[in-house]
């Protein structure tokens, strides 16, 4: 299991587009990508209504969890997405 | 800041529920030892040769009624205590003597003022009184519950205290007491001043209570009824039973203040001729309606059960009916109704409300321990001659209410098909719980991979699991019929297994939870906290955790074919021709937009509102079917940040197809430079085969427009 955490930069948060892009990234992954809130509240990252429950917003950190399949590399992948888009 | 306010005062709430306790007890000892005492009542009965003052029977009945007294006379006393216990987290006992000590300290203090500033002439009239013994400051229960509230603040402060190696010996909770002692002398001498100010103000309020004549009477039964459901009745009636907003009268030279308190002491004294309406109008208004109005709408809501679930409903309606009837604890009747049909329990207040009024119109001066039940007016009404209480009133009101009741309470049912027991739509039937079912909803299979299915206690298990596992609760207790929690995260409270573990409601409020049982509450909870005691609670966490995702996954497995309605009024544009990529490319999931000619959005089928982003530009729906809906409207229009939306649903509720869900300012967000187009997106899309748009052109909302195959 590898973790790492991200602070959102996106002005808007987790919104709808940015989410729909991240589910997408998200799927292509052989691993299971879980987005945790800092009130505990989790969601998998390729179910993109549950992620746009979690209204997730600029400023705001998330746990970032990447578990089975490849971990090291996917989780780099994740970073590196989070870093660019969010 | 308002949750937290209705915590707390849930809490002070059923901290009175200790010494409240006591009352039945201590008013039946008064209300049986007065009764055979009275001289008037023993020449009315022709007693008098049986029992007479100096006779073995009179000395007993007057030990029964002077220790009845003594509860009642100590009241303030057992508050201080008993909300201290009620609140202290922890090492309750030595909250409890420390409420004590505190109440002696402050009325002692409070003495010593008074003496030190001429004695209790030099005070105003009626505003002292002897408590213990002592001087004092006429305070009535509410100097008990500041001396409990203030108590248990310092005791959950200080009970951990360390002190430094030479007195560690008075570290810990050994301070509290020491602490308090402190404190409390400080309060009493500072209560010597603010008290009178509070006395006139609380008089002032009881003055405007009393002088409102029956209206105010009517007012008082009708919010008093309507704080049940909140749990705060307690808060709000006490101070009219037990302080001088509920009236002040001197009896056999005593001033006595409160309504209960005035009732009471003319139940002890042997010189009472009527009791006073104007103490009864706070208790009286109860018996009609609980022992006669309660069971009428018990017998409606039994006629208009389903046939084949006559009997089952009825088991529940008569036992709750009963325990109305008997001992006046109206809650597990109430609760039968209070969720499911909101609107009766209105009525059912407006009622009460004139129960009360009529009571004090007709000159009824009966008073009761706790409640209006049956032992209750036996004891202080009956018992007591018809020529000192006209107690007939009560019957004879009471069955018209009876009736009233009967015929109200059909007549909604049934024009307004309200669901009450017996009459749920088939598949939702409250059932018993069973361990098959508990297995089956924990969705631990028999296997045994977790030990729910050897949980020695079953319903704990699933209460304890219901308010989201042990390590969610920070605080159990309970009242006549609630069991009360503060939870840390109230999203894990899971109404639907807590009300299969029995219970008919569950009231949410911030992190307080109350979970409506009934009178065997006690019960459920002694077991509920020695089942938190056991090891077994410990792993329960997990089963919850385990089974959790597994209602998530059932839907999958069971998709079906869905058609949605078009969610606006416009002309169709398909996904590819949205002027932004996310959309266009189908990132989200397929689906179809409409560009609007109104604006208005609609719910496309029935569905659950699952998220409504907090600008009100975008909705998420989830149908029963379980197609994920997202309908966004505009492009970019996050950015407006909720100017120009209004959302007319909130997230969890059930809407039904055609429903308005947001409506918005056409031509503002066009002049903010923003286009309308709105995308409809089933977000699992790769859930499904496929995901077709069936109309294109101008469209009507509620048309059938998008088709999604399973």
């Amino acid at each position: 299991m590898k973790q790492f955490t991200y602070t959102i930069t996106d002005p808007v948060g987790i919104h709808a587009r940015p989410a729909g892009i991240l589910a997408k990234q998200a799927k292509g992954l052989d691993s299971t990508v879980t987005i945790a809130k800092a009130d505990g509240r989790s969601a998998a990252a390729t179910k993109l209504m549950a992620m746009m429950g979690l209204g997730i917003k600029c400023g705001e950190t998330v746990t970032v969890t990447v578990e089975g399949g490849n971990e090291e590399a996917n989780a780099a992948a994740m970073e590196q997405f989070f870093k660019e888009n969010l | 800041m308002k949750d937290k306010i209705f915590g707390v005062l849930q809490r002070v709430g059923r901290s009175f529920m200790l010494p409240i306790a006591l009352l039945p007890v201590a008013g039946l000892l008064l209300g049986v030892g007065s009764s055979f005492t009275n001289q008037t009542m023993l020449e009315a009965y022709g007693l008098t040769g049986v029992i007479y003052e100096g006779g073995v029977l009179y000395t007993v009945l007057d030990i029964m009624n002077q220790c009845g007294s003594a509860v009642f006379n100590n009241l303030a006393l057992l508050f201080a205590m008993g909300v201290a216990i009620g609140m202290a987290k922890k090492e309750k006992e030595v909250a409890a003597l420390s409420g004590a000590i505190a109440y002696l300290v402050m009325n002692t203090a409070i003495s010593a003022m008074i003496t030190a500033r001429g004695g209790v002439e030099a005070m105003a009239a009626n505003t002292t009184t002897s408590t213990l013994g002592i001087t004092t400051l006429q305070m009535g229960v509410f100097g008990g519950i500041i001396v409990g509230l203030g108590v248990a603040a310092l005791h959950n402060r200080f009970y951990k205290t360390q002190l430094p190696q030479v007195l560690s010996f008075f570290g810990g909770t050994r301070f509290v007491p020491i602490v308090c002692t402190t404190v409390f002398l400080v309060v009493g001498i500072a209560m010597f001043f603010i008290w009178p100010v509070v006395q006139t103000g609380i008089a002032a309020l009881g003055n405007l209570v009393l002088r409102s004549g029956y209206a105010g009477t009517w007012i008082y039964g009708l919010l008093e009824r309507a704080l049940i459901p909140f749990g705060l009745h307690h808060v709000f009636y006490m101070p009219f039973w037990q302080t001088a907003m509920g009236g002040t009268a001197v009896i056999d030279g005593v001033t006595i203040q409160g309504a209960q308190n005035i009732f009471f002491a003319e139940l002890a004294s042997k010189s009472t001729q009527v009791f006073s309406v104007e103490a009864t109008r706070f208790m009286a208004g109860k018996f009609p309606f609980m022992i006669f109005g309660l069971p009428g709408a018990a017998l409606a809501m039994y006629k208009t059960a389903k046939p084949e679930k006559r009997k089952a409903a009825g088991g529940l309606l008569i036992s709750a009916a009963l325990t109305a009837m008997l001992t006046g604890i109206t809650e597990p009747l109430e609760f039968t109704f209070l969720f499911v049909a909101p609107l009766m329990y209105a009525v059912h207040c407006v009622y009460a409300g004139l129960a009360y009024m009529l009571m004090h119109i007709f000159n009824v001066g009966v008073g009761m321990t706790f409640s209006g039940g049956i032992i209750d007016l036996t004891l202080f009404g009956i018992l007591q001659g018809n020529a000192k209480t006209h107690w007939i009133w009560i019957p004879i009101v009471g069955l018209v209410y009876f009736v009233v009741y009967y015929f109200t309470f059909y007549l909604m049912i049934t024009k307004m098909n309200l669901k009450t027991p017996g009459r749920e739509d088939e598949g939702e039937e409250t059932k018993l719980f069973t361990r098959s079912d508990f297995k089956a909803k924990t969705g631990v299979g028999p296997d045994g991979s977790a030990p729910a299915g050897s949980v020695s206690d079953p319903v704990s298990a699933m209460i304890l699991q219901g308010l989201g596992g042990k390590a969610n609760l920070s605080d159990v207790d309970c009242c006549a019929t609630r069991l009360r929690v503060t939870v840390i995260d109230a999203d894990k409270v899971v109404d639907a297994l807590l009300k299969q573990s029995g219970a008919s409601g569950v009231i949410h409020k911030g992190n307080g939870v109350q979970v409506v049982y009934g009178p065997q509450v006690a019960v459920i909870k002694s077991n509920l906290v020695d089942f938190m005691d056991s090891p077994e609670s410990d792993n329960l966490g997990s089963v919850t955790a385990a089974a959790a995702p597994a209602p998530a996954k059932a839907p999958a497995e069971a998709r079906q074919d869905a058609v949605m309605s078009a969610h606006m009024s416009g002309t169709v544009v398909p996904m590819d021709q949205v002027q932004d990529e996310a959309f266009s490319t189908c990132v989200l999931g397929e689906g179809v937009a409409i560009e609007p000619s109104e604006g208005k959005l609609f719910a496309p089928a029935d569905a659950e509102v699952d998220n409504l982003f907090d600008t009100h530009h975008a909705i998420g729906l989830v149908t029963p079917e379980g197609v994920e809906l997202l309908l966004h409207i505009g492009i970019n229009t996050v950015e407006l940040k909720g100017q120009h939306f209004t959302a007319h649903v909130e997230v969890g509720e059930k809407v039904k197809k055609g429903d308005l869900l947001i409506s918005f300012d056409m031509e503002a967000i066009k002049a903010a430079g923003y286009l309308l187009t709105t995308p409809m997106i089933v977000c699992n899309t790769d859930d499904y085969q496929s995901v077709t748009p069936k109309a294109e052109g101008a469209i009507k909302a509620g048309t059938p427009l998008l088709e999604v195959k399973a």
